[in-house]
């Protein structure tokens, strides 16, 4: 391998390596796992690097390899192709919850109240819960700041499809979140389902 | 911005999800921005809604890679 070569592949994959990282430990919550995976996707992105196209985003097209890579060998599809009934799943439950419960006060963060409290395990489990689609997703949009466009690129779906899961999945997290802080008591127990907005 | 280009509450909650998402067109942000702007009730919701993801987003990349992946990768780059 030319050296040159090697330094211009490790100086575009030194900076993003920390978030594909997470990205690989959030989908596949394992350590050793994500470690293989992100290593497996660097050397298939080393073989591809003479098509990367110079000047556009290194770190998207280095986790479509990453993602593609996880989908073919590492996906489990214990929860692929789930069908959530969305008008079970409430709007807003996060805000609603939390007002009902008196969290609202006028000095109150209650929004920092909720996700400071969680550690990283916590929200890591809930966002675990979501339906498939919906969490390949959420990954991408949580790990790295991607445009719809950009994800629907990597998960090669039309953007309209990511819009949808990832509205839909913010609105399974918040359930998830706040049954996960009702549970480890940083909330109190008794969420009350309000139309109040 | 005319009365017609004014968001209702209902309107601006439409366009909630595209808005903490920053998809929103210029124009569409405009006409958000200014709602919020004369809302008392829906500029503390969109703050909210912006904030749990903020926290989440900040939980999430808390992860860092293992010290030495960089280098492992490299090294198996150049034996190969």
């Amino acid at each position: 391998m030319a050296d040159s070569a090697t330094a211009s592949f490790e100086a575009q994959l030194s900076p993003v390596l920390d978030r594909a990282y997470a990205a690989a430990w959030h989908l596949t919550r394992n350590a050793a796992e994500a470690e293989d995976l992100v290593q497996e996707a660097a050397l298939l992105a080393w073989r591809g690097y003479h098509g990367f196209l110079p000047g556009s985003s290194f770190r998207a097209w280095f986790l479509r390899i990453l993602t593609n890579k996880f989908i073919s060998d590492y996906r489990r599809d214990r929860r692929r192709g789930v069908v959530v009934d969305m008008d079970a799943v409430p709007e807003f439950s996060l805000w609603q919850h939390s007002r009902a419960s008196g969290m609202h006060s006028p000095d109150a963060d209650p929004a920092a109240a909720l996700t400071s409290q969680l550690d990283g395990e916590q929200i890591a489990a809930a966002l675990d819960r979501l339906p498939e689609e919906y969490r390949l997703a959420a990954v991408l949009y949580f790990v790295e700041d991607l445009s719809y466009q950009e994800i629907a690129d990597i998960l090669g779906v039309p953007i309209g499809t990511v819009r949808s899961r990832l509205h839909r999945g913010r609105r399974l997290l918040q359930a998830e979140l706040w049954a996960l802080a009702a549970a480890s008591g940083i909330v109190p127990r008794n969420p009350v389902t309000t139309g109040d907005r | 911005m005319s009365d017609s280009d004014r968001l209702s509450c209902q309107d601006a909650f439409a366009r909630l999800d595209d808005f903490v998402d920053r998809e929103l067109s210029a124009t569409e942000l405009e006409r958000l921005e200014a709602h919020l702007q004369d809302c008392a009730c829906c500029a503390p919701h969109f703050e909210f809604e912006q904030q749990v993801l903020d926290g989440v987003r900040r939980q999430i990349r808390r992860i860092r890679a293992p010290v030495g992946l960089l280098d492992g990768i490299l090294s198996r780059l150049r034996a190969k």
